[in-house]
C-alpha cells in the first residue's frame, strides 16, 4: 500500500524545512524527503552527532534551531533517501520514487516543492580531474563539518564572496593560502552596490570577519586573475595561475606557479534543476542566477500546476532567499489544500515580500559582479578532459561540433559526454560554453546549445534495486 | 590533509566521537565515529580513491557532497561508493582502485 500526502517536500536545506514548517504547520499532510542523515543541507549541514562542540557558531545555531523546528513539526520525514525518479499519474498527482535503507520505496504526493540547492559551478581548466582539486562546498564541508583540512598549502581561484569564506576557513584551520584569485574584474563596477551591501548588516559584519583574517595572514586577493592549470602526476604539485584580460581570457606571458597541495574551484554556484528537467519544466537560461532555471510565478509555482520550486534550486540566491521562498510557498500549498484561509494566506506573504526583496537586490548585487565570464574556456588545451565520467577531451568536443553537433544533445550523442555516473552535472557547463565558443561567429549561444535531457533514475541505482522497483497495484 | 585540532573562531575544537577499526587497502587507518570515509581517507594521506576507466588517471574527491562520484571506493565489497557521503562503520574495509569484476 502506497502512502498518499498532500505535500512531498523535496530536500531538507533551508528552502525545504522552512516550506514544511510553514504547510505541516498549518496541517497540511506533509512528506520531507533528504539524501543526506540529517535534515540541513549544505548551508545548515549539523555537526555529526556522534562529535562534541566547544560553542558553536552563529550559522550553526541558527541551523540547529530551524532542524529542530522542523523535527518537532509533524510530518513524514525520510533521510538517507534519495528521490530518483517523480512520476507523473492519471488523478494529476505525484509518484514519488525513493531509495534508502530505510524508506518506503515509493509515496504519492499531490503537491510537490522541490527545495535541492545548488552545487559548485565545475568550471574544467587543465590538470582539473587531478587529486587536491576540490569545490569550495566540498571543502567547506570538510573544514566546517569533518574538520578535516583538504590539503596544507592552497591556492583558492574562482569568483564569488564564498571565496572569502574558503580562504578564512583554510587559514584558521592552519592551511597556508598562497593567493586567493578572483577571476571577475569587480572594481570599480562594485562601489555602485554600496547603498544595497549597506543594508545586509549581517553579511557585512561576517565579511569583515573573513577579511581581518585573510590581512591578518597576509593572504593576497588578486583580482582578474585565474587558475589556468594544476599540475602534478598522482596529485596536485603546483598551480600556475594568469591575469586575465576584461573578457576572461588569460594574457600570455602574464602567469605565476606555486606549489601547492590543494587548489579550490570556486566559480559561483549552478542551480540543481535535476528534478524539475526529469518532469519536463519549463526552463529559462538566465547566467547570473547560475544558468538554466525553472520558470516560475509569483507563488513560486513552476509551468506545471502544484509543482513549486524554491530557494537556489531555481536561480541562486542564498540561504535566507531560500528560506523565505520556502515559507510562501509552504503557506501557498496551505491554502491550495483548503487548510489555510485565502485572505491568511495573502498576509502572510505580503509580511515576507519586504525582506524578500531584499534579498533578491543582495542576488543581483551578487549577480552583477560574479558570474563567471565565457572566456574562461580559452584556459582549456585540446587533451584537456572535461567530460570526467567518460574521459571525452576538448579535442574530441570540437571534432563533434565539425561533424555538425550544435546543440549539447548532440554532443552527448555523438561523444557520450554527460553520459556517465554524475549524469552530466560536471561538464554540461563546460561543454555548452564550448560549443558557444567554437560557434560564436555563426551567432550560437548558451541558451541555444540547451541543456542534457534528464531521465529516472535521477542517480545511478543498483540493477537489483530497479529489478524490483515496479509499483505493486493498490 | 590533516585532522584540525587548533580551536579558532569559526572553527572551534571539537571531540570526535569514538575510535572505529576501518582498513584501507588492508592497512588500519584512523578513523572516528562521525567522519565519512573521505575525511577519514583524506586525513590519512590517502588521495587517490580510484582510478578512472580509460586512462587510468587517479580520481579524488572533487565536489564533497556526492554528485561528482569521484570520491568512489569499493566498501565491503561493494563496488563504487561515494566515501564523501559514507559514514565510517567499525569493522568497514576500504578497497581503493579496484575494478569491477563482472
Amino acid at each position: 500500500m502506497i502512502e498518499t500526502y498532500e505535500l512531498a517536500v523535496i530536500g531538507a536545506g533551508p528552502g525545504g524545512m522552512e516550506a514544511t514548517i510553514s504547510a505541516a504547520g498549518f496541517g497540511v499532510r506533509t512528506a520531507l524527503i533528504d539524501q543526506y542523515p540529517q535534515p540541513g543541507g549544505q548551508y545548515f549541514m549539523q555537526i555529526p552527532p556522534s562529535f562534541k562542540v566547544d560553542y558553536e557558531t552563529k550559522t550553526e545555531r541558527e541551523g540547529r534551531e530551524l532542524v529542530n523546528q522542523v523535527l518537532r513539526v509533524p510530518s513524514l520525514k525520510v533521510f538517507n533517501c534519495l528521490v530518483w525518479g517523480l512520476f507523473h499519474e492519471d488523478n494529476g498527482g505525484w509518484l514519488v520514487a525513493l531509495y534508502g535503507e530505510n524508506a518506503p520505496k515509493y509515496i504519492r504526493a499531490k503537491n510537490l516543492i522541490l527545495s535541492t540547492g545548488s552545487y559548485d559551478s565545475p568550471v574544467a581548466f587543465p590538470g582539473w580531474t587531478l587529486p587536491g582539486v576540490v569545490t569550495s562546498g566540498g571543502s567547506l564541508t570538510l573544514l566546517k563539518n569533518q574538520r578535516v583540512a583538504p590539503g596544507k598549502r592552497a591556492l583558492i581561484s574562482g569568483t564569488g564572496p564564498l571565496l572569502f569564506s574558503v580562504a578564512a576557513h583554510l587559514i584558521e584551520a592552519g592551511v597556508e593560502v598562497v593567493a586567493v584569485c578572483e577571476a571577475n574584474h569587480i572594481l570599480p563596477r562594485g562601489i555602485k552596490h554600496a547603498f544595497t551591501m549597506l543594508r545586509q548588516w549581517d553579511r557585512l559584519t561576517e565579511g569583515a570577519k573573513y577579511m581581518k583574517t585573510i590581512l591578518g595572514a597576509k593572504t593576497p586577493y588578486k583580482i582578474g586573475w585565474s587558475i589556468v592549470e594544476a599540475r602534478g602526476k598522482e596529485a596536485v604539485e603546483q598551480a600556475v595561475i594568469s591575469k586575465l584580460d576584461k573578457t576572461g581570457k588569460p594574457i600570455p606571458g602574464k602567469e605565476k606557479v606555486y606549489d601547492v597541495d590543494l587548489v579550490v574551484s570556486g566559480f559561483s554556484l549552478t542551480p540543481n534543476t535535476g528534478l524539475a528537467r526529469m518532469i519536463d519544466c519549463e526552463m529559462t537560461y538566465h547566467p547570473e542566477k547560475g544558468g538554466w532555471i525553472p520558470v516560475r510565478d509569483f507563488e513560486f509555482q513552476s509551468s506545471i500546476p502544484g509543482v513549486y520550486i524554491v530557494g537556489d534550486g531555481a536561480g541562486v540566491g542564498g540561504a535566507e532567499n531560500a528560506r523565505l521562498e520556502g515559507k510562501i510557498a509552504g503557506a501557498t500549498v496551505a491554502k491550495l489544500t483548503g487548510h489555510l484561509p485565502l485572505n491568511r494566506e495573502k498576509v502572510i506573504r505580503e509580511e515576507i515580500q519586504p525582506d524578500l526583496y531584499q534579498q533578491q537586490s543582495f542576488g543581483d548585487l551578487l549577480s552583477d559582479l560574479f558570474t563567471p565570464s565565457a572566456g574562461l574556456v580559452s584556459l582549456l588545451k585540446d587533451d584537456t578532459i572535461i567530460c570526467r565520467c567518460e574521459e571525452i577531451t576538448l579535442g574530441e568536443i570540437k571534432e563533434a561540433i565539425r561533424n555538425g553537433a550544435r546543440s549539447i544533445g548532440e554532443v552527448k550523442m555523438l561523444t557520450r559526454t554527460g553520459m556517465g555516473n554524475c549524469q552530466g552535472r560536471m561538464c554540461e557547463h563546460t561543454v555548452a560554453a564550448i560549443v558557444a565558443y567554437e560557434l560564436a561567429d555563426e551567432g550560437m549561444t548558451r541558451e541555444k546549445v540547451g541543456y542534457y535531457s534528464v531521465r529516472p533514475p535521477l542517480h545511478p541505482l543498483p540493477q537489483s534495486f530497479l529489478a524490483d522497483a515496479v509499483p505493486e497495484e493498490d | 590533509m590533516f585532522r584540525i585540532k587548533k580551536s579558532s573562531d569559526m572553527l572551534p575544537a571539537i571531540k570526535r566521537g569514538k575510535p572505529v577499526n576501518l582498513t584501507v587497502d588492508g592497512k588500519s587507518i584512523e578513523a572516528y565515529q562521525g567522519e565519512t570515509v573521505a575525511a577519514a581517507m583524506l586525513a590519512a594521506g590517502i588521495h587517490t580513491f580510484h582510478k578512472s576507466h580509460k586512462h587510468k588517471q587517479p580520481r579524488s574527491l572533487y565536489c564533497g557532497m556526492g554528485i561528482c562520484y569521484e570520491c568512489l571506493v569499493t566498501i565491503n565489497g561493494v563496488h563504487a561508493q561515494r566515501a564523501c557521503i559514507t559514514m565510517v562503520e567499525d569493522g568497514m574495509q576500504i578497497e581503493t582502485c579496484k575494478e569491477l569484476e563482472l
